[in-house]
């Protein structure tokens, strides 16, 4: 499909004349002339994707500039409080999880100690688990009567369970960058004759530092997107402040500014995660893969790193999951039966919400790949999706349908529109990562597949279908099994826009816990958590297959 | 069989990336049903030629013509889904899901199934892969998977068929054997035919016409025999065959070699170079150049000859007694004399 555009007024000669020969195949092919700006039916679906995608964020920014003085000092007291407490977050729990991280990256890559190969897969373990899930396993742990009596409550709460939580992001990127790049430097150093302590400093820190930076700016995008552990432990953030503009003070412009300016904040962060990651990518040396040069550590180094690694998992992963295992094993079998609703509703939400995720994903996916300049809008505009907090987007969207409801454009928020909006949320918070999963199974075709099949007169629509489609179907599939344990993890947007009486496993662990019943909550959250390991294992088997040298 | 092929120009046509440009101004004329062979070292823009013929990236300026239809010009372009011309590409870019059989036939989809797969086969048995027409690419052999890539191009029956340095990832023997098998099918299907390479053997070999590039710009075009023995430049000279270079001032009409004068029609005291042939030096015993080394070379031994400071290639027959020095004498027929 193509647009026809009138011929050049300057014309030389009687342009695209089809009189080859007497083919009349020629010469309907034509006709068909492209464009510099490709609007094929492919693009035009992308493009409508993009739109849906950025929808609810950029309604965020324009609905937060229109002047609405009533509520302007609500959210200006209300944003400094919350801005202080992101902030403060970001430094203690950031710091601490950036420096975990990258310390277990370090030992895990570059030494050899007892344990060392079990620890490199293990120490992902605690993204399993929503920072929400972590915050009541703890609370209750520390609980009075709980077996820990070092109280865990309030900001150094928050901040360690961040920590513990969120160090993975640090630890995987910081880990594919010494893994990838540091090797060849790393020899000619210890050739030189670096010492171990030199080497860390002058070598594989500076290598590396891109990635901890990429996975610093991811760890600090969740600490400022985490609505569910910092409202337990009673922190005002900005992502809390929302919720008390809107459901407390019952303003909802000032919940918009708020979102805004933490729109702003998480965008600033994917830009330093983006631009980190780029910087590794053109630093990468020598493709081949190669074992990396490790340092053997002996007695109590070896001890230290053992225990410090051991420690990441047993707090971030083991100690939590058991505890909440037992609490949820207390309960009598009515009150596991009456999960069975919340369990199915979460199901739907997640196996809906995926599907719609995906099918935007591909069709942005695909167009990035072919070149296409909607296409690279697109993978832009489910980057914002993705660095948005959930319940800036659902703020967003649900602006724009009231909006619409103002235009009697629809009528109520029953509960259908309800759960429209719902998908539409996912699918803007989501698409991204959709989208890059289906972006790394279409890298593995070569540059020339898509220019072959043009070649031999394949049009937008069949190259999806016949190419894209069929070689992005495995990664694909990898993309749904994540976007689903993100929907199921995911509370803040869920909370906001689900219809009435419709519960969750993560609104169930939700309103237990606020309602200070964290035994109750215990069962829902252990769901939680031991949904979310799935993606963790396949993730990181696929890790370590794509380090196992393959090509 | 029908012959539809057609004429492949390019008329000033210009591209350039982010400013740099990589075609300038480029004239070139592929005749119906001919082989244009496009030599030159990478960079020199010959896959930018290709791919602007196919409609995988405008033009910035200039025209490119099927026959007399323009396909590309500023600001429009025939999509390639819509040119039928067939593109081997150097990587071959074979469809990974697809067998041998599926991607030959993928471009046949206007065909009834039975006959896709008939002609699918025909074409898989003129490569002479009939027999893995089941397998899938990474099954294949780098040799076999080009043959699919060939057949695959060759199948839809383009106006125009584009090669893109389609025998680079493989070794000098296999080549030899693809070269053949690629220009007897080409023969077969009679399209119109491009073909990329920075080697000058293969470029002679196939080409009815040859166009000799070097950054972006075309050097010459004429026919194989022509550019071989009427070399407009030393560039081209070097191109299709290894050349001695010899720098001095003109005086008198000729350049002094130490190897005798030679005729240049260029004013006294300009400077010139003289593009010696190896071919073109013969030895025979004497006082006029030391030989400082002598290796086997396929058919004859290279020799390395020094006079007045300075080192002559120059071939002479395996095992001939030349071993201190020798005398040389210039056959004019591979000597050339080019203003600096």
């Amino acid at each position: 499909m193509a647009i026809e555009l009138p011929p050049r007024q300057d014309a030389p000669v009687p342009l695209w004349t089809s009189a080859v020969i007497g083919d009349d195949r020629v010469s309907r092919e034509s006709s068909l002339l492209a464009w510099p700006m490709k609007a094929d039916i492919v693009s035009i679906a992308a493009l409508v994707a993009a739109v849906l995608v950025s929808a609810p964020a950029l309604a965020v920014f324009l609905l937060a500039l229109a002047p609405h003085g009533a509520e302007s000092e609500l959210a200006g007291g209300l944003m400094r409080d919350g801005v202080i407490g992101t902030l403060l977050l970001m430094l203690i729990g950031g710091g601490g999880a950036i420096a975990c991280g990258a310390a277990a990256a370090w030992l895990v890559t570059l030494c050899r100690f007892p344990g060392r190969g079990v620890f490199e897969w293990l120490l992902v373990a605690p993204l399993a688990a929503p920072s929400y899930v972590l915050a009541y396993a703890y609370s209750s742990l520390t609980w009075a009567g709980g077996p820990i009596a070092f109280p865990i409550t309030g900001f150094w709460g928050a901040a360690f369970v961040y920590s513990l939580g969120l160090y993975p992001y640090v630890y995987l990127a910081a880990r594919a960058a010494f893994a990838s790049q540091s090797v060849c430097a790393l020899e000619a150093a210890r050739t030189l004759g670096a010492r171990p302590g030199a080497l860390i400093w002058r070598v594989a820190l500076p290598l590396a530092r891109p990635g901890i930076v990429a996975g610093g700016a991811l760890a600090l995008m969740e600490i400022a997107a985490d609505y569910g552990a910092a409202q337990h432990f009673g922190v005002t953030t900005m992502s809390t402040a929302i919720f008390r503009a809107w459901y407390g003070h019952g303003a909802p412009h000032a919940a918009l500014q708020i979102s805004a300016l933490l729109l702003a904040a998480a965008l600033f962060f994917l830009l330093i995660e983006r631009r980190a990651r780029g910087r590794r990518s053109y630093a990468g040396g020598s493709s081949r893969w190669r074992p990396l040069p490790r340092y053997q550590l002996r007695s109590f180094p070896a001890l230290g790193a053992a225990l410090f690694c051991g420690l990441l998992v047993l707090l971030g992963a083991l100690l939590p999951l058991a505890w909440l295992a037992r609490l949820a094993l207390l309960r009598s079998a009515d009150d596991i039966a009456s999960l069975g609703q919340p369990l199915l509703n979460s199901l739907l939400l997640a196996g809906v919400g995926a599907a719609v995720t995906l099918v935007l994903a591909a069709l942005i996916a695909v167009a990035a790949r072919r070149g296409d300049r909607i296409g690279r809008a697109g993978v832009l505009a489910a980057g914002m999706g993705y660095a948005a907090p959930g319940a800036v987007i659902a703020l967003g969207a649900l602006s724009l349908f009231a909006l619409a409801r103002q235009a009697h454009w629809i009528g109520g928020f029953g509960g259908a529109v309800a759960l429209a909006t719902l998908f539409w949320t996912y699918a803007a918070r989501f698409s991204a990562a959709g989208a890059q999963s289906i972006d790394a199974g279409l890298s593995r075709l070569a540059t020339g597949v898509d220019a072959s099949a043009r070649t031999l007169g394949a049009g937008p629509l069949r190259r999806l279908i016949a190419i894209d489609l069929p070689i992005a179907a495995p990664s694909a599939a990898a993309a749904a099994l994540i976007v689903f344990v993100e929907i199921l993890k995911e509370l803040p947007a869920t909370l906001i826009l689900r219809p009435f009486d419709f519960d969750t496993l993560a609104v169930k662990a939700y309103a237990y816990a606020s309602d200070e019943r964290l035994i109750q909550s215990a069962a829902p959250a252990l769901a939680i958590f031991l949904a979310g390991l799935a993606p963790i294992l396949f993730l990181s088997r696929r890790l370590s297959r794509a380090r196992a040298g393959a090509r | 069989m029908t012959a539809n092929a057609c004429s492949v120009s390019l008329r000033g046509v210009r591209r350039s990336y982010d400013g740099a440009p990589a075609v300038e101004d480029m004239n070139l004329e592929a005749p119906e049903g001919k082989v244009l062979a496009l030599l030159g070292p990478s960079g020199s823009g010959k896959s930018t030629i290709l791919r602007l013929i196919a409609g995988l990236e405008p033009v910035d300026g200039g025209e490119v013509r099927f026959g007399e239809e323009i396909v590309s010009a500023r600001g429009r372009t025939l999509a390639p889904e819509a040119r039928r011309v067939g593109f081997v590409f150097q990587d071959y870019s074979l469809f990974p899901h697809l067998t041998a059989a599926a991607n030959v036939a993928f471009g046949l989809d206007r065909l009834s199934r039975a006959e896709r797969e008939r002609e699918a086969s025909r074409w898989l048995d003129t490569v002479g892969l009939g027999r893995r027409a089941a397998s899938y690419p990474h099954e294949l052999s780098g040799g076999e998977q080009q043959r699919v890539a060939l057949a695959r191009a060759l199948a839809p029956r383009p106006r125009a068929i584009l090669l893109d340095e389609p025998f680079s990832g493989l070794d000098p023997v296999l080549r030899a054997e693809l070269l053949e098998v690629t220009m007897g099918a080409i023969a077969e299907a009679r399209p119109t035919a491009v073909f990329v390479t920075h080697v000058a053997e293969e470029a002679l070999q196939v080409a009815d016409r040859l166009a000799v590039l070097k950054a972006g710009r075309l050097l010459q075009e004429a026919s194989p025999r022509e550019a071989y023995d009427h070399p407009n430049s030393a560039d081209v000279a070097a191109a299709l065959g290894p050349v001695n270079l010899y720098n001095g001032s003109v005086r008198g009409g000729v350049l002094d070699t130490p190897f005798g004068s030679l005729a240049a029609d260029l004013p006294d005291g300009s400077p010139a170079q003289a593009v010696v042939r190896l071919e073109a030096l013969s030895l025979r015993p004497g006082a006029a150049a030391r030989v400082r080394d002598r290796r086997p070379h396929g058919a004859s031994d290279l020799l390395r000859i020094e006079a007045g400071g300075h080192i002559w290639r120059a071939f002479a027959p395996p095992r001939t007694a030349l071993s201190q020095s020798v005398d040389v004498t210039f056959d004019p027929a591979g000597v050339f004399v080019f203003p600096l």
